[in-house]
C-alpha cells in the first residue's frame, strides 16, 4: 500500500463517522428548532384566541383556516388544569387534500367570562418531517461527498507538495549502491524533518560507501598479501623435492602438502575474483559469441575430462552473441561446464544446447537427488562428493550472472539442468 | 653448450621478502646463473645503474618504491636487460600497465619455480637477437616460435600439448617438475582439480614414446608419485 493511500484511508474513515454523528446530530437540532418554534407560535396563538374569547364570548366557537384550526369544548371543572399546556404531533384529515397532514397540537383549558371551563384544541400545520429528515439526510449526503472529496483533493495536493522532498530521497536511495560513484543528494527543503533525514541519509550513504571500500580494500590486501607467503611455501617444496637424498615416501609427502597449498592458493584467487566481480572491476566489454568460447572451453577440456569420460552432445540452434567482458564470460561457462563433467561418470551424459538467448548445460549423471536450490550458489556451499573443491564455483557463475544480468535458474529434469538466459 | 653460455648470464632478483629471495637465487644459481639480488627500491636503482643485468626479476611492491619506477629508470637509463615482474596484482591492469612500461614478462605469485626458470630462460633467449633462437638439449633442439622440434635434425611432429610439455621439460633438465606444476604449465587455470593427474599421465607416456622412438638422448624419468624429471645423460 502506497503511503497516499494509506493516508486515505486513515482519512476517509473516521471522516465517514464522524460526519454520519455530526449529520444525525444536525438533524435533531433541526427538528427541535422547528418543534420550538411552532411550540411558541402555538402559544402565542392560544393566548390570542383565549384573549379573544375573554373579550367576547361570542368567538367561543370553533375555527378552521388553510394552517390553523381549533375546536372548544365545555368540559367539567374537575377536568380542567388551566395551567397546564398539553403539547404533541398528531396528523388531521384534510377534506380538500383527501390526505393526512401532520400537524402540532396544543391541548389547554380555560375559564370563560360566563364560569364555564372550556377544553382548547389547537392544531397548527407543520411541515412534514419525514419529507424534512429525508432532505436533510440527502444533502447531508451530498454535502459528504463534496467535502471528502475536496478533503481528498486538497490532501492529495498537500501531501504531493509536503513530502516531495520524501519522493526525492527514495529516488536518490534507489540509484544509490555502494562502491558506484552516486550524484549528490539534492533535496533543498524548509521542512525541518526532512532536513535531518537528509543529512542523516547523506551520512550513512558516506558511511557505506567508505565502509565498503575499505572491506574491498581489505579483501583485496589480504589476498595479495597471501600470494608471497604462499609463493614462498610452494617454493620452498620445489627445492625440497629437488634435492636428491628425498626418499619417494618424502615425495609423497610434498606433493600431499603442495596439493593443500595449490588448494590454498586457488581459494585465494577465487575470492580475489569475487570481490573484483562485485566491484564491477571487469570494465572491459565487447560482443562475445557465447558458441566460440563454449567450444573453446570443451577444446580445452578435451585432453583433461574426455577421455573416456561421458559422451557429450553440443546443440548449437542459434548464435548467441551478448556483450560482457570475455574474461568473466571465459569463467562464467568453464565454471559450469567442469562441474557438468565433475559431477557426470564415465558412463552419464552431458548435453549443452546454445539458442537465441538461452544456453542450457545439462548433465545426466544417474543420480535421482535434485540440488538445493537455496544453497546451490551460496559461498562456500560444498557438495560432499568433491572435498577438494573451494565451493566458490558457483558463488562466482552467480556473481558474473548478477554483474550482466543474466538470469541463472537451476531444475532438476531426470538431470541436473542450468540454464543461462541472456536479456 | 647450453650450459656453457649460461654461466656467463647475469639476473638480478628484486624483491623484498627475504625467503622468497633466497629461494628464488637457490634455484637460479642451480642452473648456473649469476645470481645478485636487491631487497630494497634504493639497493635496486644502485645496481642496476651501476651494472648491465640480462634478466631482472621485478616485485611490483617495494619498500621505497614501486618496482614499476625501476622500469622507468631503465628505460631511462637506455638499458636492455629483460624484465620479468613478479607481482602479487594478478588483475588484467596490472599486467598491462607493467608490459607498457616495458616489462617483457609478467609472472603472478605464487609461481612454481620451474616456471620461473622458463620464463627467464625464454626472456634471455628472446634478448639475444643475434643469437640461435632455438633451445638446445643434447641431440633435442626446439624453435619455440615455430612451435617445431628436431631430433638428431629430423622433424619430431608433436601436438599443441606435447610441445608445451616438451618445453617445459626442455627449459628444466634435471629438475623435478611435480604434476600440478606441469598441468597448471601446459592447461592453465583449469586444474583445480587435483585428483585428476591421468590425463598428465597419458600425454607425458605419449610424449616419452615419441622422443624415444625418434632416438632423442635425454629421458623423462617419472618419479612416483609426486612427478617427471628430464634427464640428460
Amino acid at each position: 500500500m502506497k503511503l497516499v493511500q494509506y493516508i486515505y484511508r486513515n482519512l476517509y474513515v473516521p471522516l465517514l463517522i464522524l460526519l454520519t454523528i455530526w449529520a444525525y446530530s444536525f438533524q435533531r437540532v433541526i427538528i427541535y428548532e422547528i418543534n420550538d418554534e411552532t411550540n411558541t407560535s402555538l402559544r402565542n396563538y392560544k393566548n390570542l384566541i383565549i384573549k379573544e374569547m375573554l373579550s367576547d364570548p361570542n368567538q367561543i366557537k370553533d375555527h378552521a383556516d388553510v394552517m390553523n384550526r381549533h375546536f372548544i369544548r365545555e368540559i367539567p371543572a374537575e377536568e380542567a388544569d388551566v395551567s397546564k399546556d398539553e403539547i404533541y404531533d398528531s396528523v388531521t384529515y384534510i377534506e380538500i387534500e383527501d390526505e393526512y397532514q401532520p400537524v402540532r397540537v396544543l391541548r389547554t383549558s380555560f375559564l370563560a367570562t360566563n364560569g364555564i371551563y372550556y377544553e382548547l384544541t389547537i392544531e397548527m400545520s407543520t411541515v412534514e418531517k419525514d419529507d424534512l429528515i429525508r432532505t436533510v439526510w440527502w444533502s447531508i449526503l451530498i454535502l459528504y461527498t463534496s467535502l471528502v472529496c475536496c478533503i481528498l483533493l486538497v490532501t492529495h495536493q498537500a501531501f504531493k507538495k509536503s513530502f516531495l522532498p520524501l519522493f526525492n530521497i527514495m529516488e536518490w536511495l534507489k540509484k544509490y549502491h555502494p562502491g558506484k560513484p552516486v550524484p549528490p543528494l539534492e533535496n533543498e527543503t524548509v521542512i525541518e524533518e526532512f532536513e535531518i533525514l537528509n543529512s542523516s541519509i547523506a551520512k550513512a550513504a558516506k558511511r557505506s560507501s567508505q565502509l565498503y571500500f575499505q572491506q574491498k580494500q581489505f579483501v583485496e590486501n589480504a589476498a595479495h598479501e597471501l600470494q608471497t607467503p604462499l609463493a614462498v611455501c610452494i617454493n620452498k617444496l620445489e627445492l625440497l623435492s629437488e634435492n636428491p637424498d628425498c626418499t619417494e615416501e618424502q615425495l609423497l609427502e610434498i606433493a600431499d602438502l603442495n596439493k593443500t597449498i595449490q588448494r590454498i592458493v586457488k581459494l585465494n584467487k577465487s575470492l580475489l575474483l569475487l570481490s573484483r566481480i562485485d566491484n564491477d572491476q571487469f570494465p572491459d566489454t565487447k560482443m562475445i559469441r557465447i558458441n566460440d568460447i563454449v567450444k573453446t572451453i570443451l577444446y580445452d577440456f578435451e585432453d583433461i575430462f574426455q577421455k573416456d569420460g561421458p559422451q557429450l552432445q553440443l546443440e548449437e540452434k542459434q548464435v548467441l552473441t551478448y556483450q560482457m567482458n570475455e574474461a568473466l564470460a571465459f569463467t562464467l561457462l568453464s565454471n559450469l561446464i567442469k562441474n557438468a563433467y565433475l559431477y557426470t561418470p564415465r558412463n552419464g551424459k552431458i548435453h549443452i544446447l546454445i539458442d537465441q538467448h538461452t544456453v542450457l548445460i545439462e548433465n545426466f549423471s544417474g543420480d535421482e537427488t535434485p540440488l538445493d536450490t537455496d544453497q546451490l550458489f551460496e559461498r562456500f556451499h560444498k557438495n560432499t562428493k568433491h572435498h577438494d573443491s573451494t565451493g566458490l564455483g558457483l558463488a562466482i557463475v552467480k556473481s558474473i550472472a548478477q554483474l550482466y544480468h543474466i538470469q541463472i535458474k537451476y531444475t532438476f529434469r531426470n538431470g541436473h539442468q542450468f540454464f543461462l538466459t541472456f536479456p | 653448450m647450453l650450459h656453457q653460455r649460461i654461466t656467463d648470464m647475469k639476473i638480478l632478483i628484486i624483491e623484498d621478502e627475504l625467503s622468497l629471495r633466497q629461494t628464488m637465487i637457490r634455484s637460479l644459481e642451480k642452473e648456473r646463473y649469476l645470481v645478485e639480488s636487491a631487497s630494497t627500491y634504493q639497493e635496486a636503482l644502485f645496481k642496476i645503474s651501476d651494472y648491465d643485468y640480462d634478466c631482472i626479476i621485478l616485485d611490483i611492491m617495494l619498500p621505497g618504491g614501486s618496482g614499476l619506477s625501476i622500469l622507468e629508470e631503465l628505460k631511462t637509463l637506455h638499458k636492455k636487460d629483460s624484465v620479468i615482474i613478479v607481482s602479487a596484482k594478478d588483475s588484467l591492469e596490472d599486467k598491462i600497465k607493467g608490459l607498457n612500461l616495458g616489462a617483457d614478462d609478467y609472472l603472478t605469485k605464487p609461481f612454481h619455480l620451474a616456471e620461473l626458470n622458463a620464463r627467464v630462460k625464454s626472456a634471455i633467449r628472446r634478448k639475444q637477437q643475434s643469437g640461435e633462437l632455438q633451445l638446445v638439449l643434447e641431440n633435442i633442439c626446439i624453435y619455440p616460435d615455430k612451435h617445431s622440434v628436431f631430433i638428431n635434425d629430423n622433424e619430431l611432429i608433436l601436438n599443441r600439448k606435447e610441445f608445451d610439455l616438451l618445453y617445459y621439460f626442455v627449459t628444466n633438465p634435471d629438475r623435478l617438475i611435480s604434476k600440478d606444476t606441469l598441468a597448471e604449465a601446459v592447461w592453465g587455470d583449469y586444474m583445480d582439480q587435483a585428483d585428476s593427474f591421468d590425463f598428465i599421465y597419458s600425454q607425458v607416456k605419449n610424449l616419452r614414446k615419441k622422443l624415444k622412438t625418434a632416438g632423442a638422448l635425454p629421458e623423462i624419468k617419472a618419479v612416483y608419485g609426486y612427478g617427471y624429471k628430464m634427464v640428460a645423460e
